[in-house]
């Protein structure tokens, strides 16, 4: 089979692309000179007047061409237009590829065959058009130092075979290049590792040309890896249309160096090392729904490129910037690393988030007391978990942690590395935790209940080097591959552990002898990364610092007199692991961890009295059932709930009634019920005496209390369109007004875990020069500073008559006897939309469909008299979908789309 | 101000030239019937008579143009004689005579293809998808209102939607009485959201209107009570207020389309005194949502309506109480 050269070409129309972006470019390569197809905005931008500040430099993978870069054109140029950094993208499509130049081809491609462009030629390519074309622009082609580089940065950016190829390019020329990204992509194919099975198939010898050329099936598999609309998969095809053009694409495919004998092996060996070199910033954006590039590459970049900033879209694809806005990632990660009018960007960039929260150093590290005990014989923990109860001294769990420490050193456990815990909590959790907090190893907490599924996407993304874990997690971990080598709590037989590759125990680890010298974590060191089941989306990884981790404890002592020698039942996981941090006893209680409403009153009163508990924590779902049961409390049991000084229910907000219950219970303790989050635990405060008062009054929401010592609370007032201002308001300014609640404290998060984009928008204020946390939540702060929740910002209803928090509304409808619960959704566009309310048919004599007259009647009535609003319809739907752990998370997203369908004339009957 | 208001015969041209009087006006009405209206000069004849337009506008600066064929059904020929041939006759009389504003009463049919409209502005009058013949002449009558705009000449067009209230024959009467014969379908479940209008506030948005245009002109509005309502909900609440038990017979929406369609055919073919029960259009109105964006037009008009749809059935009920 013969293929014809053919010079390059402009594309057809096609959509989302503007003609203006084509060029077509002769570049001189080292065998002699090519015409190239060139996506380059410089005209679209002079044509406005604008000189580039700064060029993007952008390279495409197999099958895709320059096409895939439309949305980054539009981005950069649209930010341009509005005064920002003046960004050149210059995006070729490579030889034989795109409307690039096709070489003229005697034969079908073969892995060792003359027909192939190698790679070591794509990067001579490279160089060759865009050495030509930077020296369009005055500033941009000078060599590289700090001012040069600030006034004119040039940052590379590719995607799948094209990100090797970019960043190699780039490790070749750092004295031109001041940054660089990648999207999925691989440099190194590891010697132990399989190739991906989706590759192999294609490469297996005589398939190559069928599967890549002949037939444009590889051209097929890949435009399917994403959720592309026919057209753009038609304008991604355009210049494939038939074999005689799809040489390149399976020239590409055989061109990877599957092997040391490979012609490309010893140039991608060099490549690699060269980008091991690159020192310069760098962003790598990943779609792990990926069949190809698998996250081992991810992981054998970043030891590459340790100061890589990550960002992960969890529902990603190979396809990455066609799923997500990968451009607004670019774009924002370039503006915080080049801003504009800022002669020392370079200088300033990289300090975002590390430098937060560790201003006011904390006093003393999180194991300085668990330390400082060694040989007390007090005891430390109480773990009724464990059957019968154990109990161990101070003096022990310092032996214990100290030796395990040193064993996971001994093993190869490594500072900085990290450790999922599949271990609940108990005397066992704590152990293996403080632990790896001593040798400043990093504990991956993901909570059960996310489910095996949200649970191996969450230790996916986390990518741990060890999992410590029990027999159920451990057949988690080997059931959905976890990466990780593993550690069982208890020694297991010969069999099992090789089933679960266990290399060793804790039991074992804790027989070791002590290391004299132990390394020291810094404030600034991870210490924990929490994966909760959020309301939205996959869950993140929320990072604390050791640093974090001390002022949570001392948060805890300050504001809840929580000390050294304080007796306190953890029935909340969170705080189960702080005792010996402050050097409190704390005593697990008898329950199941995911199952708050398995405690009892029996069971907390037991705790109580074995550790001679002053204090209580858990959530308001187990003090549910601890008050449901308290009947069966004997004697001793009552004696030892009235010693009970501090009451705290953490996770939920706790109404009026139940606090009632819980004084029952407790005669004597001040019962506190703070607001946090995953992100920030203890934020504010409200007392009994507090739910009492502002149940007396007529605001909306529920009360949470005021910010507690050390918390700054500020709002971002919400707009007509439902979005938190970016300037934040304190005092009489924030009050009495929706808004999104911003928070600053010491205790706070200090990042997502390989999500940069999210922290840095989770982060992005700078009021009073603090680190603050969008916390996603909103409602008023009344005129007395107190705060009231109402709802998440993604829920806001925009009427016309303004934005409204859908949590006070549903907690005013649910008041109706024949509610018995409700939902707020807004339907229509923004700013106009309507307001609904959807009744829950279970439970009640309501049908699904339109809510009798009467009924709509008195809803609308409240809400007009409460709110001001016009309360459009009310709509009984056959089931509320919820969230699977938290019964009480509706899907209001779910509902809103079910409202909308009926109320455009959809059935009721439709799925929720 | 000298102000002619068309079509003052029925309920809002009268009601309007009613309040534009109370306002202090010289009013000067035209339509074929006396208008009944107190203090208002009344010239009888029709818009498509070129002669008693032009007296009807002798001396005035602005026109308020209600004057239409407005129906579901009838002869082609009619709809168009009065909906474009009527507004062409008149808008080349007021810019003859000098007339500085015309307010141009239109329907929100005249954008309206059959889909369902949620939150949407005023979209741009087609007479070429515009279902059925009163929405075809008013597309058409509103596009020559509107290519008439000009500085010296300032044109407003407003469509009020689905008016309803004590008076109203078109709507709120056949639903009571449809109601209590035991006739009025309620089309699926009767949840489509449909914007509706009440008389009072129709009348206080066109009043707004004319002096609105001074500053804003050339372009349409959608005129409603900014509140939604499903459709079976409002219905049944109307025809509480009339009296009438709620309705009871229920139509699924497919046979309703089609019912509709043959009915309409049907009554295309005949002479009949009475509209036909359920028209396609109609059943389309009934079985998707309609409404509208309202932050333009309350922002033009300088105009929020006065009587909500709580209010409106309250003075309904009282109406029909009498």
């Amino acid at each position: 089979m013969r293929f014809p050269a053919r010079p390059a070409q402009a594309p057809p129309k096609l959509p989302e692309w503007d003609p203006a972006w084509s060029r077509i470019v002769e570049a001189k390569t080292p065998d002699g000179p090519h015409s190239f197809h060139v996506l380059d905005t410089l005209e679209v931008l002079r044509a406005e007047g604008l000189e580039p500040s700064g060029t993007i430099l952008a390279l495409h993978g197999n099958p895709t061409w320059s096409y895939l870069w439309r949305h980054l054109a539009q981005a950069t140029v649209d930010a341009a237009r509005s005064g920002g950094r003046v960004w050149r993208l210059i995006a070729p499509d490579q030889l034989d590829m795109g409307f690039s130049e096709r070489l003229a081809h005697e034969s079908l491609p073969t892995p060792h065959g003359a027909e192939v462009r190698r790679m070591s030629q794509r990067i001579d390519d490279f160089d060759a058009v865009v050495t030509s074309l930077l020296a369009e622009v005055t500033g941009s082609s000078a060599p590289n130092d700090a001012a040069a580089s600030a006034e004119h940065p040039i940052v590379t950016i590719g995607h799948d075979w094209g990100g090797v190829l970019s960043l190699g390019w780039a490790a070749r020329n750092t004295d031109l290049v001041s940054a660089s990204i990648s999207l999925n992509t691989a440099v190194h194919q590891p010697e132990d590792a399989p190739i991906p099975a989706p590759l192999r198939a294609t490469l297996a010898g005589p398939m190559l040309p069928t599967a890549t050329v002949v037939t444009d099936g590889f051209l097929r598999v890949t435009m399917s890896l994403g959720d592309l609309d026919p057209e753009i998969k038609d304008a991604f095809r355009s210049p494939y249309a038939n074999a005689s053009q799809r040489h390149g694409i399976g020239g590409f495919v055989a061109d990877i160096p599957v092997n040391e004998n490979h012609p490309s092996y010893s140039e991608l060996q060099r490549v690699g090392a060269d980008i091991a070199a690159y020192e310069h910033p760098a962003l790598l954006v990943r779609g792990p729904k990926d069949p190809v590039f698998l996250e081992r590459y991810l992981r054998d970049l970043r030891q590459r490129l340790p100061q890589a900033d990550v960002h992960r879209f969890e529902l990603g694809s190979h396809l990455v910037s066609e799923d997500y806005d990968v451009a607004g990632v670019v774009t924002d990660w370039l503006n915080t690393l080049f801003p504009v009018d800022d002669a020392g960007a370079i200088a300033a960039s990289g300090t975002s988030a590390a430098e937060n929260t560790t201003a006011a150093a904390p006093a003393r590290g999180v194991t300085a007391i668990l330390d400082a005990r060694h040989d007390d014989e007090s005891i430390a923990s109480v773990d009724f978990a464990q059957n019968p109860a154990q109990q161990i001294t101070w003096r022990h769990l310092w032996h214990v942690t100290t030796s395990i420490a040193g064993g996971l050193l001994e093993l190869g456990v490594r500072p900085g590395d990290r450790v999922s815990m599949l271990v609940p909590p108990g005397n066992n959790l704590t152990a293996a935790l403080y632990a790896c907090l001593k040798i400043g190893a990093v504990a991956v907490v993901a909570d059960a209940g996310l489910g095996p599924k949200g649970m191996t996407r969450a230790t996916t993304s986390a990518d741990p080097q060890w999992i410590i874990g029990e027999l159920p997690g451990l057949g988690l971990a080997r059931a959905f591959n976890w990466p990780g080598r593993r550690i069982s709590v208890s020694p297991l037989g010969p069999v099992q552990a090789k089933l679960f590759k266990v290399e060793t125990s804790l039991t074992a680890l804790s027989r070791t002898t002590h290391h004299a010298q132990l390394p020291t974590p810094a404030a600034t060191d991870d210490a924990v990364i929490l994966f909760t089941s959020g309301s939205t989306g996959p869950a993140k990884g929320v990072r604390y610092t050791h640093g974090d981790i001390s002022a949570l404890a001392a948060v805890l002592t300050r504001v809840f007199d929580v000390h050294e020698g304080t007796g306190l039942v953890a029935g909340f996981p969170p705080f189960a692991l702080l005792g010996p941090a402050i050097g409190a006893t704390s005593v697990t209680p008898d329950m199941s961890v995911t199952k708050p409403k398995t405690l009892t009153a029996s069971a907390i009163s037991d705790a109580i009295i074995a550790g001679h508990s002053t204090m209580v924590f858990a959530s308001p779902a187990a003090y549910k059932n601890v008050a449901a049961t308290a009947s069966d409390l004997d004697e001793e049991q009552k004696a030892a709930c009235a010693r009970v000084e501090l009451v705290l229910s953490a996770g939920a907000p706790v109404p009026l009634d139940l606090m009632d219950s819980i004084a029952e219970v407790f005669p004597n303790a001040s019962i506190h019920s703070p607001y946090g989050m995953t992100e920030g635990l203890l934020l504010t405060d409200i007392d009994r005496a507090g739910v009492t008062a502002a149940a007396a009054t007529s605001n909306l929401g529920v009360c949470v209390g005021r910010p507690i010592d050390g918390v700054e609370l500020a709002l971002a007032p919400i707009d007509d369109s439902g979005a938190s201002a970016d300037v934040l308001e304190q005092g009489t300014a924030a009050q009495g007004r929706l808004g999104e609640f911003v928070v600053s404290a010491a205790h706070i998060k200090s990042g997502y875990d390989n999500l940069w984009a999210t922290t840095a928008a989770s982060a992005r204020d700078d009021l009073d020069g603090r680190t603050w946390h969008r916390t996603n939540d909103i409602g008023h702060i009344d005129a007395e500073g107190r705060v009231w929740l109402e709802g998440r910002l993604q829920h806001v209803v925009t009427t016309p008559r303004g934005p409204v928090g859908p949590g006070g509304l549903e907690a005013l409808i649910d008041s109706d006897e024949q509610v018995s619960r409700s939902s707020i959704v807004g339907i229509g566009p923004t700013g106009t939309q309507s307001l609904v309310a959807v009744l829950d048919a279970e439970g009640t004599y309501l049908s699904p469909g339109l809510a009798p007259l009467d009924l709509t009647s008195r809803l609308r009535e409240l809400v007009a008299e409460v709110l001001g609003h016009d309360l459009t319809a009310v709509l009984v739907a056959p089931t509320f979908p919820t969230d699977i752990r938290h019964n009480s998370k509706i899907d209001r997203s779910r509902l809103a789309t079910w409202a909308d369908h009926v109320l455009s004339g959809g059935s009721v009957r439709t799925k929720v | 101000m000298k102000i002619t208001v068309t079509g003052a015969s029925g309920l809002l041209g009268s009601s309007v030239a009613r309040a534009l009087v109370a306002g202090g006006h010289e009013v000067t009405t035209l339509q074929r019937r006396p208008s009944s209206v107190a203090g208002v000069h009344d010239v009888i004849g029709s818009v498509t008579d070129p002669s008693s337009v032009a007296e009807a506008l002798t001396g005035t600066e602005a026109v308020v143009h209600l004057a239409a064929k407005v129906s579901m059904m009838g002869d082609p020929s009619e709809f168009e004689a009065v909906n474009i041939g009527g507004t062409r006759t008149l808008v080349d009389a007021a810019v003859a005579a000098g007339v500085q504003r015309l307010i141009h009463i239109s329907s929100p049919s005249v954008a309206h293809t059959g889909d369902s409209i949620i939150g949407e502005g005023a979209g741009p009058a087609s007479p070429e998808l515009a279902h059925g013949e009163y929405a075809r002449t008013k597309a058409a009558g509103e596009l020559i209102a509107l290519d008439a705009d000009s500085e010296d000449f300032k044109v407003l067009v407003l469509r009020p939607h689905l008016m309803w209230g004590p008076g109203d024959t078109q709507l709120t009467e056949r639903v009571i009485d449809r109601a209590r014969a035991g006739r009025m379908p309620v089309l699926g479940s009767g949840a489509p959201l449909v914007d509706a209008l009440f008389v009072d506030n129709a009348v206080e948005a066109i009043v707004a209107a004319v002096d609105a245009v001074a500053s804003t002109h050339g372009e349409s509005l959608v005129v409603t009570n900014g509140q939604p309502r499903p459709i079976g909900e409002l219905m049944s609440r109307i025809a509480i207020a009339g009296g009438a038990g709620v309705p009871k017979l229920r139509v699924p929406v497919g046979p309703a389309l089609a019912a509709g369609s043959v009915v309409e055919k049907l009554w295309d073919l005949g002479e009949h005194d009475d509209e036909p029960p359920l028209t396609r259009f109609l059943a389309e109105q009934l079985s998707t949502a309609h409404w509208f964006d309202q932050r333009r037009t309350q922002e033009v008009l300088w105009w929020k309506p006065r009587v909500s749809i709580e209010e409106g059935l309250a003075l309904l009920a009282a109406h029909y109480a009498k």
